[in-house]
């Protein structure tokens, strides 16, 4: 029962952090169509920048998540600014070997900049304690990743449905040409996706350091592919879908930790992908897509 | 209606010709220039000069390779390298002499730990498994839209690296598999070259190709008069893995000696920044960019490790290609997303030269390929 129940806390805290990546993914592909593969260089950006300000002083645990959560957005919009908006209008194959391209890019240049080898960074360490509940040992960071992922949730959903610019949001995934006719700037309406998508990405951010304590070049990019495979089985471009779709992720690899004997730990990945993979068999459109959601103009 | 797809678009050529005589033509001309760049190194280039060409060539048969599924179906596919990985070990682990094997991998499973085949059946049996696991792989991808798909390869190409690593006891993880015998040097690959540009070039001539290639342009249009794109995007797939696994059995008998590491993010990249920058849609992009692209990097590479300017040495820049290649792919999104030569073939220009030379005719060729 106790093993039970901590390996169910394991997959919604594991869930929350890819449902988390998978919404800032969802966002601004639901808008622009575009498949935001340096998401995850997003993350590892405001990772090196938190360990940056901590090199320089800043290193207590409330400063380091603000900044990594400012760092994130920063970089985000800016992303959108140099990279994305030159292809905003062109088909989703080139803005997704675009952001292909950007996230090659930024990967090599921290390595260039700062080192291949990771870094450690201990400043958030403390986040990361047991809490003894009764009977229970239960992680504290898994609790607060799940609290942060439901916070961030609701207030994007209450965003969306009850601002102008989150209505006018909505309403640009389903057809952006009418709510520029409405009045509403479609810069904003892009760059109000990035900031979303950042702050999603800055919050990811400062779970993986408190869990990992270090950061690498290439700490994004896996996660960001297993984000992407949650957004593929929730039905692209569902917000819905994509925050399901991690939650299932979270599931399906806790399952097969528990599942599978040791020295076939290593195959975890492997076997995910191909059940995800099997999912998409009977639901090429993923659990919660439609068509429409896939990008087809046809429905 | 094979007839007419037959017949149209050579109505503009002065001598029609069917689809695999132009296919063959245009093919040629797209490799002459890989062989006369070929057998200069191989008369005059010192030894080093020529492993760099052989290990372009390789890239180059990958590119063409990932030409024939993203090139025809429009759709990016970033899991290739999986079955270069595959057509590798394939070979290494069925034709690596016993007694190596009994250094490397004395417990293989399947009792392969005791199979030592002659290169020519080796190759075969390894072309077939890339076979058969792309043609599992292809009932699943071909049925997902545009941008699923890509995610799934790349998801694929997750497993496939995953498997490499952690199951030492067949692909000896982590570690270099070596002691694959070095059968083969830069003529055979410079020959295998030529043949993998044909192949490409007539696939994308045949009916299946100009089929796909019209489906991958409007989908609802290729449904309306009745051609299988899905059918068409699996064939295009395992031709496509088949490819890719030849040019990984090549690199195995060429080099001797291979890792996991070889056929990840690193390989898909590079291959990939060629492709984008040829241009996608052409056999003769694919070489161009394949053959300009493995010219700059090799410089590149030189700066990277640290040059020596009048005396003074700058510091090894790790990541500088990398930097590099990606620029290659966001610039060219940015400025010429559809590569150098676009939807043109070598042949097109060659056409289109001659046709500017003769007044008073329009080439509807052209017109049909620039979108």
């Amino acid at each position: 029962m106790e093993y039970l129940i901590q390996q169910l806390l394991n997959a919604l805290a594991f869930g929350a952090e890819y449902a988390l990546i998978a919404l800032g993914l969802a966002v601004v592909f639901s808008i622009m169509g575009l498949v935001n593969f340096a998401h995850g260089e997003v993350i590892a950006g405001a990772a090196y920048a938190v360990l940056l300000f901590a090199g320089l002083g800043f290193g207590a645990p409330l400063l380091v998540i603000g900044l990594a959560i400012a760092a994130a957005i920063i970089m985000s919009v800016a992303l959108e600014r140099v990279a994305f908006r030159p292809v905003r209008n062109a088909p989703v194959t080139t803005g997704l070997l675009t952001a292909f391209g950007v996230s090659i890019v930024l990967q090599n240049l921290f390595q260039l900049l700062v080192s291949p080898r990771p870094q450690a960074f201990p400043a958030l360490n403390g986040l990361n304690v047991t809490w003894h509940l009764g009977p229970w040992a239960i992680s504290s960071l898994q609790v607060m990743e799940l609290a942060a992922a439901l916070l961030a949730m609701l207030a994007l959903s209450a965003f969306l449905g009850r601002s102008l610019l989150g209505i006018a949001m909505r309403a640009a995934s389903r057809d952006f040409s009418t709510v520029r006719l409405m009045g509403i700037k479609a810069n904003r309406v892009v760059a109000a996706a990035f900031v979303i998508s950042g702050a999603l990405a800055g919050i990811a951010c400062v779970f993986i350091l408190a869990r990992r304590g270090g950061v690498t070049p290439d700490m994004g990019f896996s996660l960001v592919l297993k984000a992407f495979v949650a957004c593929v089985i929730g039905g692209f471009g569902s917000l819905f879908g994509a925050a399901a779709g991690g939650m299932l992720l979270g599931f399906i690899e806790v399952g097969l930790l528990v599942l599978l004997p040791q020295e076939m730990g290593g195959l975890k990945d492997a076997l995910t992908y191909v059940i995800v993979t099997m999912i998409l068999i009977y639901r090429p459109e993923g659990l919660f897509g439609t068509r429409r959601d896939l990008g087809d103009k046809e429905f | 209606m094979k007839q007419d797809l037959d017949t149209a678009p050579a109505g503009a050529v002065a001598a029609p010709l069917p689809w695999w005589g132009r296919a063959l033509a245009g093919g040629a001309l797209a490799a002459l220039p890989v062989i006369v760049i070929g057998l200069i190194v191989l008369m005059v280039a010192p030894g080093w000069v020529q492993n760099l060409t052989a290990m372009a060539l390789i890239n180059l048969m990958i590119v063409v390779g990932l030409q024939i599924y993203s090139g025809n179906s429009g759709i990016v596919h970033l899991g290739h390298s999986a079955f270069v990985g595959l057509g590798a070990y394939g070979m290494a682990i069925l034709t690596t002499p016993l007694v190596m094997k009994k250094l490397s991998i004395p417990n293989a499973p399947f009792g392969l730990a005791g199979v030592e085949l002659h290169w020519l059946p080796g190759a075969a049996l390894a072309l077939l498994v890339v076979g058969v696991i792309a043609w599992i792989s292809a009932r699943v991808i071909a049925r997902l839209s545009g941008i699923a798909a890509t995610i799934v390869s790349l998801a694929f190409l997750m497993v496939i690296h995953s498997v490499f690593l952690h199951w030492p006891a067949l692909f000896k993880g982590n570690q270099g598999f070596f002691g694959i015998p070095k059968l083969i040097g830069l003529p055979e690959l410079l020959l295998a070259a030529c043949a993998v540009i044909l192949i490409a070039r007539l696939f994308r001539e045949s009916p299946g190709g100009l089929q796909l290639r019209a489906s991958a342009q409007d989908q609802k249009a290729a449904d309306a008069i009745g051609i299988d794109s899905r059918a068409l995007r699996r064939h295009a797939w395992i031709l496509s893995a088949l490819v890719c696994g030849l040019a990984g059995i090549l690199f195995a008998v060429f080099s001797g000696t291979i890792s996991p590491r070889l056929f990840f993010f690193q390989q898909v990249m590079l291959t990939l920044a060629m492709l984008i920058l040829g241009g996608m849609a052409s056999v003769s992009g694919a070489v161009a960019g394949a053959v300009i692209l493995s010219l700059v990097l090799e410089l590149i590479r030189n700066i990277e490790s640290g040059v020596t300017i009048g005396g003074v040495t700058t510091p090894a820049l790790l990541g500088l290609s990398g930097v590099a290649l990606g620029m290659v792919i966001v610039l060219c999104m940015a400025l010429r997303p559809q590569g150098l030569l676009g939807h043109r073939e070598a042949d097109d220009f060659l056409e289109k030269w001659r046709v500017s030379r003769t007044p008073g005719r329009n080439d509807r060729r052209d017109e049909n390929a620039t979108r």
